[in-house]
């Protein structure tokens, strides 16, 4: 029950922390910035608006919002929030969910594609190439965190005073795995400096280009899924950098709620003051990450032998 | 985990991979700057018997390591105004990957070689092993010509870091007298280059082959 | 057992009646049809019923009363009886519709005799119990399907491609009776059973030659170049039986080689496994850069045998390493991604076939958005994408995920071992994310968007005979993704056949996975089906309206404009550039008033360009001096052959 009352929160919130990277930017550039409930507004706005459908498109068009928006909010269910036991864990779920997120993004690609349009597939040629490389530091700080913990599952590694343990016995090392899990949600959820979600060009996009011609409650449910997977990096982030619980559940979830603006901050100071890179150059920005977390790592085990 | 030293010596490891990952002549300057820092303040944290002298020493190499020698390449490189690319035969990404794969070996080769080095420092030997390699692979693996001395430095940090680990008396001696040899030939090599430069207006090593005959 | 004999005669019959109807046609395809699938369907019914009983039937049958031809179906022998018979049951219906020109009848019952006497060696080579038997019905294999390749070998490209797998077929060939003759040798006996009383030394020699052997059947990386050329020159149903089944007898070959061995070093394991990484990234790699939809299926295979390796060698090293867990981890993931690889490879060639037999072209850059034209061809095909990129809810999901069980406990054996499950587990991820870029270009590009040339533009579905065996597939695809419990035990049936010292190997342990998946699909589709619930919801009532794709300010966009397979994969394989390196070809654009261009751009095959440089033409320069032997003077020729006999006989009575 509690489990799943904090999923609602979760999923309740997440558009409100991505309006806070806004919030963050509109500093930065000197400007007021649109409301904190921005995101709300445009969801009920383009769930009360039909739709255009090109007439290139199939069934994949409508299947593409669905099924990303699904796996998103299935894999947040796996998502021990704020140290919490998560609603669903099983040995092996951390497969299940990065396979699942892979689904998620072969239906956004497809989706993409239908239109026909070039700029599309542009954007879905880009989606289809960095996160190789995400998924496969993914799996190298998976391999850490079983040897850490002998288990599979999201809620092993992310529940209660587990992540302390991880700094007790990987030490320093572990700000490594830190680091490499930003650039993967950096990279992940299309934010600069590997994209950036507020370009005016089609031409230098990756997500944003592959969901143009999608409208209406379709377009609402993409950026939920958005928002939804946003949430997910950042919650494992923010277990990672502050590990400590404080006994009664209600301050844990409090706490990690108030982390997790942080860590929106972070992202949206990152897109500040970074530029976005060069397509080219986007590889070994994403490879960095693998080499820190096989690094990382490599390193742990030395120790732990 | 919590001791200094091997807090170092990840650094230093991480320094290996930025610099086998970085393309340009002066951020490669900056990260060797940075791992000969880190490299000549181990001894401080090796629990050694210090003297005077030695924290003299120590403080000469620091200085040397991480300001002069960088310092004197930076200059060098923009007095011959050379081109800022490291012009790699071994793509930055193969490298970088490369540099991982280094580091396994070394864990895996260190305990291999019988030294007798410091107990309750794992990292130690490994993370001179991969220096010296590294250093290697960058004499190797670029073209231009000052990242190769900058790879021989790499290298000859690796020598540094092994003789860390040996607490002998006359240590610091030899090894002031191997950076002295560094300097001077970091010297030499920034007037030759100059003059290279000067004859030939280029300074890709491929080129020098035709210098054979 | 005697089941499974009369199967393979009545699939036999299907090969041989045919010739009585050539006159008519439709009679002729239609007995063709009937005995082939009624023979798979029994052989299907037997085989399972051999994997689910605890008997392992033996028979002998003597032979030229020189030889005896001994077979025997233990449990890994059912199991792939199973797959051969599954879809050569499917492929046979399909074959129906496939093969429908009149003109061609005395070809078309060629071809069906040749697919009979496939089937039938492939059934024999996984039931044989001998040296002799086994390479008998290797070689009938092999030529069989050399014949199905060289089906339309009026076209240049095919016969040369049959000729590269007559090659390579034979030089496997060859490695392989090097292997048996070694073992022959040092026990005296062609008995299967005797392999186990071999030297150590000898077993690692006789491993390591059968395993190119074997490799070269399976598509083992660098033996693998006939593959890519010799599945698209086949017609499309016997594309899929020689991708999604012939190719695995190599498989077994090596797991039966390892049970004859009965020795457990991890040197099997490291081999293999390692074989298996560098197949199976490499293989998706070329995938993703082929234009041509049957190669890059082709290449696909040679991916997924690589899975199947590094689930095998993870098996072989979870025995040397003495952990029951990993070893029938692995196996049956191995196992499991067989059947699974059969079903969804078929499908899509299937699928490939019904793009070819209906437009004509098999370049993917001519097609696009057959979806809306062929319905069923597309969404079957789209589910055997996502199968084969190993996405839940379907089957590749289920073998990758026992796979990285294995692979996880592998790495914390600590040693050796570590280093080798890590890099298993890093390339399954790879392979993965680049499957998953492999199979969205190809369905993004000839499914989806608009057609993109004239063949495309008015296809149309076409037999029924076609649909329903992509229909039968994508259903199972689905369903062992569902409900892989079953299909789990019967895989783990095959790997106590193994052997491995564990007797009866309890599920206790794999159900709670499987079972796990089972429930986490069930509520991945419960979620889907809410969510869509809610949209539907969301859309009453509202006016939906249709209109041209947005060309971002451009007003008259083209359907050549559209991203191609080249462009979608251009970017990721110039990451991978060392080991795929792109070729082009266009001439330079002159003048003020340049004429017409072209761009041609082709990713090269490392194997097939070292193998021209490292053995072809060492091999050529060696053969040209030995030319003047070869002057065509007939008597100095009958010289030689006199020659030839004196020196056979002075070793003979030395």
């Amino acid at each position: 029950m509690q489990s799943i009352l904090l999923l609602f929160i979760a999923m309740l919130l997440a558009p409100l922390y991505a309006a806070w990277i806004l919030k963050i930017k509109a500093f930065f550039g000197g400007k007021k910035g649109p409301p904190l409930l921005i995101h709300y507004y445009t969801l009920i706005k383009l769930l009360r608006k039909g739709s255009v459908y090109s007439t290139s498109t199939t069934f994949l068009f409508k299947m593409g919002p669905l099924v990303s928006l699904t796996t998103a909010a299935v894999a947040l269910m796996f998502v021990p929030i704020g140290g919490s036991p998560s609603l669903f864990s099983f040995h092996g779920d951390v497969i299940f969910v990065l396979y699942l997120l892979g689904l998620g993004r072969f239906f956004t690609i497809a989706a993409a594609m239908d239109t026909a349009s070039p700029f599309e597939g542009m954007g879905a040629a880009r989606e289809a190439y960095f996160p190789i490389i995400c998924e496969a530091t993914l799996f190298v700080m998976l391999i850490l965190f079983y040897l850490l913990t002998g288990e599979l599952k999201l809620s092993a590694y992310f529940e209660g005073l587990q992540p302390l343990r991880f700094w007790h016995t990987a030490g320093a090392t572990l700000l490594f795995v830190v680091i490499a899990l930003f650039i993967v949600l950096l990279t992940e959820n299309a934010r600069v400096p590997v994209d950036d979600p507020a370009t005016h060009l089609e031409l230098t996009m990756i997500h944003e280009v592959m969901v143009l011609d999608h409208s209406g409650p379709d377009f609402a449910m993409i950026e939920l899924g958005a928002f939804f997977k946003l949430f997910f990096y950042s919650a494992f982030i923010a277990r990672l950098i502050f590990p400590f619980t404080m006994g009664p559940l209600a301050a844990d979830v409090a706490l990690f709620f108030a982390i997790l603006i942080l860590i929106y901050g972070i992202v949206g100071v990152t897109e500040s003051i970074m530029a976005r890179y060069r397509m080219d150059k986007v590889p070994q920005f994403v490879l960095t990450s693998f080499a820190l977390a096989a690094f990382a790592t490599i390193i742990t085990l030395e120790y732990i032998k | 985990m919590t001791n200094p030293v091997e807090t170092l010596l990840v650094l230093v490891l991480l320094s290996v991979l930025s610099a086998l990952g970085s393309s340009r002549l002066p951020s490669l300057i900056k990260v060797l700057s940075f791992q000969g820092l880190v490299v000549s303040i181990v001894p401080l944290f090796m629990g050694h018997e210090m003297n005077t002298g030695s924290i003299i020493f120590t403080l000469v190499t620091f200085l040397i390591r991480a300001f002069a020698i960088p310092l004197y390449i930076y200059v060098a490189i923009r007095r011959v105004a050379i081109r800022r690319e490291a012009n790699p035969i071994v793509g930055y990404h193969a490298s970088l990957l490369l540099g991982l794969v280094l580091i396994v070996a070394a864990i895996a080769v260190s305990p291999k070689f019988n030294l007798p080095m410091p107990q309750g420092r794992p990292l130690m030997l490994p993370t001179a092993v991969t220096l010296v390699v590294a250093g290697m692979f960058l004499i190797m693996s670029r073209r231009n010509a000052i990242a190769m001395v900058l790879g021989y430095m790499m290298m000859e940090n690796g020598i540094y870091l092994v003789g860390t680990g040996f607490s002998l008396r006359a240590q610091h001696i030899v090894e002031f007298g191997i950076l002295l040899d560094v300097l001077a030939g970091v010297m030499i090599m920034a007037v030759i280059l100059q003059h290279i430069k000067q004859a030939f207006d280029s300074l890709d090593t491929a080129r020098l082959t035709t210098l054979k005959e | 057992m005697s089941y499974l004999f009369l199967s393979v005669s009545i699939v036999l019959c299907g090969g041989i009646l045919p010739f009585l109807f050539i006159r008519q046609f439709n009679r002729m395809r239609a007995v063709a049809a009937f005995f082939t699938a009624t023979g798979c369907l029994l052989g299907l019914v037997s085989a399972v019923l051999l994997l689910a009983g605890n008997d392992q039937p033996t028979i002998s049958v003597g032979f030229l009363s020189s030889f005896t031809l001994d077979f025997k179906a233990d449990g890994l022998s059912a199991f792939f009886l199973m797959v051969i018979f599954l879809i050569s049951f499917l492929a046979a219906i399909y074959g129906y519709h496939y093969l429908d020109k009149p003109e061609r009848a005395v070809r078309i019952a060629a071809s069906h005799l040749f697919f009979s006497l496939l089937i039938a060696a492939m059934a024999l080579v996984v039931t044989a119990y001998n040296i002799i038997t086994f390479l008998l019905c290797w070689e009938i294999m092999s030529l069989a399907s050399f014949f199905l390749v060289v089906h339309d070998h009026e076209i240049e490209e095919n016969s040369k491609a049959g000729y590269l797998y007559a090659v390579y077929s034979q030089v496997g060939a060859l490695f392989l009776l090097a292997a048996f003759g070694i073992m022959y040798a040092s026990t005296g006996t062609l008995d299967f059973a005797a392999a186990a009383s071999l030297s150590e030394p000898t077993k690692i020699l006789v491993f390591a030659l059968a395993f190119v052997g074997f490799g070269s059947k399976a598509g083992v990386f660098p033996f693998h170049a006939w593959l890519p050329h010799a599945h698209p020159a086949a017609p499309s149903h016997i594309s899929a039986l020689m991708s999604g089944v012939m190719i695995k007898t190599g498989v077994y070959g090596i797991v039966r080689l390892y049970h004859l061995l009965a020795w457990h070093t991890p040197l099997f394991g490291q081999i293999v496994i390692i074989a298996g990484m560098i197949t199976g990234i490499l293989g998706v790699i070329y995938a993703l850069g082929q234009q041509d939809i049957k190669r890059m299926l082709a290449y696909s295979s040679v991916e997924n045998i690589g899975i199947i390796l590094i689930a095998l060698g993870l098996g072989m090293i979870g025995v040397a390493a003495g952990q029951p867990l990993i070893a029938v981890l692995g196996f049956a993931g191995g196992f499991l991604h067989v059947l699974n690889h059969s079903l969804f490879k078929s499908l899509l060639f299937m699928g490939a076939g019904m793009v070819l037999h209906q437009t004509g072209t098999r370049a993917m850059d001519q097609l696009g958005g057959l979806i809306k034209r062929m319905p069923v061809t597309g969404s079957t095909f789209l589910i055997g994408s996502l199968a084969i990129a190993g996405l839940p809810p379907f089957n590749g999901f289920v073998s990758e995920f026992l796979i990285y069980m294995g692979g996880f406990r592998g790495a914390a054996l600590g040693k050796s071992y570590f280093v080798l499950s890590v890099l298993a587990i890093i390339s399954l991820a790879l392979i993965g994310g680049l499957a998953l870029a492999a199979f969205t270009k190809v369905n993004g590009v000839v499914f989806q968007g608009e057609p993109r040339g004239v063949p495309a533009q008015n296809a149309a579905e076409h037999g029924s005979g076609m649909l329903v065996p992509m229909v039968i597939l994508a259903a199972a695809c689905l369903i062992v993704g569902l409900f892989p419990t079953f299909f789990m035990a019967l895989a783990i049936r095959a790997v106590a056949a193994l052997n491995l010292g564990y007797g009866r190997i309890p599920l206790a342990p794999f159900v709670p996975l499987t079972a796990n998946i089972t429930r986490a699909a069930a509520l991945f589709l419960g979620v889907l089906v809410l969510l869509w619930i809610l949209r539907s919801f969301c859309y009453r009532g509202k006016t939906i309206t249709q209109a041209g794709t947005w060309g971002c300010g451009f007003t008259r966009p083209t359907a050549r404009m559209q991203y191609t397979s080249s462009s979608f994969a251009a970017s990721i394989l110039n990451f991978f550039s060392t080991v795929a390196p792109l070729k082009e070809e266009h001439p330079a654009i002159k003048g003020r008033f340049p004429a017409p261009t072209h761009y041609h751009s082709q990713i090269q095959d490392i194997a097939e360009l070292q193998i021209t440089s490292l053995i072809v033409r060492p091999v050529i320069f060696l053969f040209d001096k030995l030319r003047w032997l070869q002057h065509g003077e007939i008597h100095m020729y009958i010289g030689y052959i006199l020659l030839a006999i004196v020196v056979a006989l002075v070793f003979v009575f030395q």
